[in-house]
């Protein structure tokens, strides 16, 4: 063991010289030389001292800024997945600014840093809060917290449309860019960091009770609350202030602490000191090669997308040997839920609802005028423009909802959905792939590159969790890692400003504004030939969630079984994302509310959670038109309004808790 | 000077109406414009179009011509609004290349003109004559569309006039995204196309996408010490306080022999009208530095 440390703490070693050479190769182009000609000497030296050193400081400061707030965070709340992107602190704090800058520019005037650190205790406070009375457990935390920073980012993504150049601030916004020109950023962030690192020491000794069960911590007189809130407070500041001065920076937070531990960093004394250095190290060298990659016209890839792009991968392979602390299993929780014997009854008002949110959306509009209700010649009118995008969206609505039954019961695992596992995000990989090769590419070479990538990603995900015997809490954040991967790809797709971008960022904002009636057709067929052998397998969805061994004595061919559903639902996500975007969350409400309702049988919650998705789906494109007519906001985005705060109030309720 | 230019762009206007559907010919009564480029156009020809994208930022962006207080505003031009095109049932909707995607949608409500003006890797002064040419032609403003032609090339020269002492200067035209970040305008932009018309140099040679490039960070503007710098409104708030102390912008030749100045906003990617404006915004603040250095 101890060898294994000392061969680690090299390989640490290394990967800093590395980070360091790469420093000294810009301090040595940057150097002051007569020679160049027209630049005289001040400015090279202005140059050398404004850029290239504050933004080796400002990458060794965040680094290791982000990976001591994500050890805080994981060492409070017991959550080996805790860090300022999962817990929605960034994705606050970036929404906060937004809003401070177009509606109270005085407020960022006079500090950008406490802007920031508002909207980030607001984040992480709201995650907290409804997740207090399940004892913050783990997954339900990181669920929360996705939640919030996707409601938060959705909501920064609306204001952006509907108030400017969106194209130039999406470029910057994504990105978390570390480029400087002054030492303001690095002399912000240090003071957080500093009085970070001296209050964990001197607080070593709640912070390892705290790390204990509550039972423990309080018998050994600790005021547990106090202290949880107090040193959440202290990371949150920290990483609000990174986020303040250079963005989004995703990843570092999370793996720093994992890869702490792994180097054999046991004691918490010791990880404090590895997990900031790992960070800093991290940061520093992915910044170095962000760097030595990028050409006179810029940088290809701003650096936060980059650490994404390394974390993924590193993420993934970390998951196997990743200790997390027992908690109760989710599926057994969602085994109690509410079972309804009359499931055709609940079916009924469900079906109505669904109509009559298909009635109002068609009937009821604006127009320069008011608010009116079409009827008549009007309608008629109306008819040709509102019938295929509300058909498109109750489709891709419908779709998803049964991608999402497929997928939980499937892992048996109620919190999956074809979005958090990462499998519209790689609908999108494959697309990208396509559009990449041939830009001119037509819907139906798209939708075959979407299955791909959907197929492909969904099949990595199971695989990995099959041989590494995952449970429900690493299949989830495998998917985490997954999707933090691709949209780290589409990042730098984006970037170049292409073409492509374009057609990428329409996707990923998904809008049923073009639909036409072809689009529909392909859509409905879609939907039904997935669906229908959907249900005529049902029994498999029934037998799956009871695990391999009760499904191998009742005669399930389970290989056969799993690839089929897996291709089917590969086929459901890439064909709906290709019209509402990635980033819904249908797939994981819709599949909620039906087992709410009572709907447990596979059959019944199938058609409910298909009725439940389109209804959402076509109430979220009838606020997307009405929200700021005549602008039209794209209907991914309004889903994900919709379904993010729903979920985060399902959680907090504590839905798979009691039946 | 200007004849060899309207020679060409009759000629392209006859091969592009020769090409226009036959019931257009009669000059359309109620014209909705998608593209920004061809809304400033369509009012620089007098003529009041119907309805029209974003009306809201082009008041603030494009600010010249002045936008009549009837136009129904279409919303987003990513995604207009054609319940409420529908609505107000034009004869005829102008686009350019940018929303050719929408051409199925656009055309069940009235026929669809294109005109392209940004293409990458081409300057666009040349695409933008063409386009008010064919513009002119489809909306029976023949004469007004030559007059506006040779009107802006006018301008120009006299203006490239002005700036004879100035040849060659190097110029970066660049938006300022935040504190750190700028976007510079190239060769196939409209503001690369109208430094090389007036007889300046576009400091900025390195490939651009789709006329602006990608943000880069404000060090590169140190590249070439003698050139000036045009910055293009507007500048994000949290910029405009901290630029004063950014040590690198001060530390720029360009900054500290004041060959700096900050433009009105222009449309980034507008037709003759905006092209216009840029010369003569272009040529206040190059003839500034003229008389101070």
């Amino acid at each position: 063991m101890a060898e294994r440390r000392t061969v680690l703490t090299m390989l640490w070693g290394l990967l800093a010289a590395a980070a360091l050479a790469l420093f000294a190769r810009q301090v040595a182009a940057a150097w002051p030389d007569p020679a160049v000609a027209g630049m005289d000497g001040d400015l090279q030296r202005v140059i050398l001292w404004y850029t290239v050193l504050p933004r080796a400081a400002v990458a060794i400061l965040a680094g290791a800024a982000l990976g001591l707030a994500g050890l805080l965070l994981q060492r409070v709340l017991r959550n080996p997945l805790a860090e300022p992107s999962t817990l929605g602190i960034s994705a606050g704090a970036q929404l906060a600014m937004a809003v401070a800058t177009l509606y109270a520019p005085a407020a960022m005037a006079w500090s950008q840093g406490a802007v920031a650190f508002a909207g980030g205790v607001l984040a992480v406070a709201i995650v907290m809060a409804l997740t207090w009375r399940r004892g913050l457990e783990p997954v339900s935390v990181v669920l929360a917290g996705m939640m919030v920073a996707l409601t938060c980012n959705a909501g920064s993504a609306a204001l952006i449309l509907a108030n400017g150049d969106y194209l130039f601030s999406l470029f910057i916004w994504g990105g978390g860019s570390l480029v400087q020109q002054s030492w303001s950023p690095a002399v912000a962030i240090a003071p957080p960091l500093c009085f970070g690192v001296v209050a964990a020491l001197l607080m070593l000794r709640p912070l390892s009770i705290l790390g204990l069960d509550d039972a423990s911590a309080k018998n050994l007189g600790l005021a547990l609350n106090a202290t949880r809130l107090l040193v959440v407070a202290l990371a949150v500041w920290i990483a609000t202030t990174v986020a303040a001065e250079v963005g989004v920076i995703g990843f570092v937070g999370l793996a720093a602490p994992a890869l702490a531990m792994l180097s054999g960093a046991r004691s918490l004394r010791q990880r404090l000191v590895a997990a900031p250095l790992i960070g800093a190290i991290l940061l520093w060298l992915t910044d170095g090669l962000v760097q030595l990659a990028a050409g006179q016209g810029g940088e290809r890839v701003p650096t936060g997308a980059a650490t994404a792009l390394l974390g993924g991968p590193l993420l993934l392979w970390l998951l196997p040997r990743l200790k997390m602390f027992e908690w109760p299993s989710l599926s057994r929780a969602a085994a109690t839920a509410r079972r309804s014997d009359t499931p055709g009854r609940v079916l009924l008002p469900v079906a109505i609802g669904t109509l009559t949110a298909a009635a109002v959306a068609l009937l009821v509009g604006q127009r320069p005028e008011g608010w009116f209700v079409a009827t008549g010649p009007l309608l008629s009118e109306l008819w040709e423009w509102r019938v295929p995008r509300l058909a498109l969206a109750a489709a891709a609505g419908g779709m998803l909802g049964a991608a999402g039954v497929v997928i939980q019961r499937m892992t048996g695992n109620p919190l999956a959905s074809p979005e958090v596992l990462g499998v519209g995000s790689g609908a999108g990989a494959g697309l990208t792939a396509v559009i990449l090769l041939d830009f001119t590419a037509g819907l139906g070479w798209q939708l075959a590159g979407s299955v791909a990538g959907a197929f492909l990603a969904l099949l990595a995900i199971l695989a990995t969790a099959a041989r590494s015997h995952f449970g429900p809490e690493r299949l989830l954040l495998a998917g985490v890692a997954m999707s933090a991967l691709f949209s780290a790809v589409f990042t730098a797709v984006i970037s170049l400003g292409n073409a492509q971008s374009y057609i990428l960022l329409r996707w990923l904002s998904g809008s049923t504004s073009g639909a036409t009636m072809p689009q529909v057709w392909m859509a409905v067929v879609l939907l039904a030939a997935t669906c229908l052998p959907l249900l005529a397998v049902s029994r498999w969805l029934d037998i799956l969630p009871l695990g391999t061994g009760t499904a191998r004595s009742l005669g399930l061919p389970l290989r056969c079984a799993r690839l089929v559903l897996v291709s089917l639902t590969a086929l459901i996500t890439a064909g709906a994302s290709m019209f509402v975007g990635p980033l819904s969350f249908i797939g994981l409400i819709a599949p909620h509310l039906a087992r709410l309702c009572g709907l447990a049988g596979a059959r019944h919650h199938l058609v409910g959670s298909i009725l439940f998705g389109a209804a959402v789906m076509m109430v979220s494109d009838w606020l997307a038109r009405m929200v700021a007519f005549p602008y039209q906001m794209p209907v991914g985005l309004f889903a994900s309004l919709i379904s993010g705060p729903y979920l985060v109030y399902l959680l907090g309720k504590g839905v798979s808790r009691h039946g | 000077m200007t004849t060899p230019i309207t020679r060409r762009c009759l000629l392209a206007s006859a091969l592009l109406s020769a090409a226009l559907p036959g019931r257009l010919r009669a000059a359309p009564q109620s014209v909705a414009v998608i593209d920004w480029g061809m809304l400033e156009t369509t009012l620089a020809l007098g003529v009041q179009p119907a309805a029209g994208t974003e009306l809201v930022q082009f008041r603030q962006l494009v600010v010249e011509p002045e936008l009549p207080e009837t136009i129904a505003d279409l919303g987003l031009r990513g995604t207009p609004n054609y319940e409420l095109l529908g609505l107000v049932a034009p004869d005829l909707i102008v686009i350019s290349n940018f929303y050719e995607y929408q051409r199925a949608a656009l055309e069940r409500v009235a026929p669809v003109l294109s005109l392209p003006v940004y293409e990458a890797g081409k300057p666009p002064y040349p695409l933008a004559e063409q386009a008010a040419v064919a513009l002119g032609d489809a909306l029976g403003r023949v004469q007004q569309a030559a007059a506006l032609v040779d009107d802006t090339a006018n301008f120009v020269a006299q203006c490239r006039e002005i700036l004879r002492p100035l040849a060659a200067r190097p110029v970066f035209v660049v938006n300022l995204g935040d504190s750190r970040h700028f976007r510079a305008f190239g060769a196939d932009s409209m503001a690369g196309d109208m430094l090389a018309r007036l007889g300046l140099a576009n400091a900025w040679t390195d490939p651009t996408s789709y006329s602006a490039a990608a943000p880069v960070g404000i060090e590169a503007l140190a590249r070439q010490p003698d050139a000036a710098i045009v910055v293009m409104a507007p500048l994000p708030p949290e910029v405009a306080r901290t630029l004063v102390d950014n040590a690198l912008w001060n530390a720029l030749p360009a900054v500290r022999q004041g060959r700096v100045a900050v433009i009105d906003p222009v449309n980034h990617f507008g037709g003759l009208p905006s092209a216009r404006r840029l010369a003569r915004l272009l040529t206040d603040a190059a003839s500034q530095w003229g008389r101070d250095g």
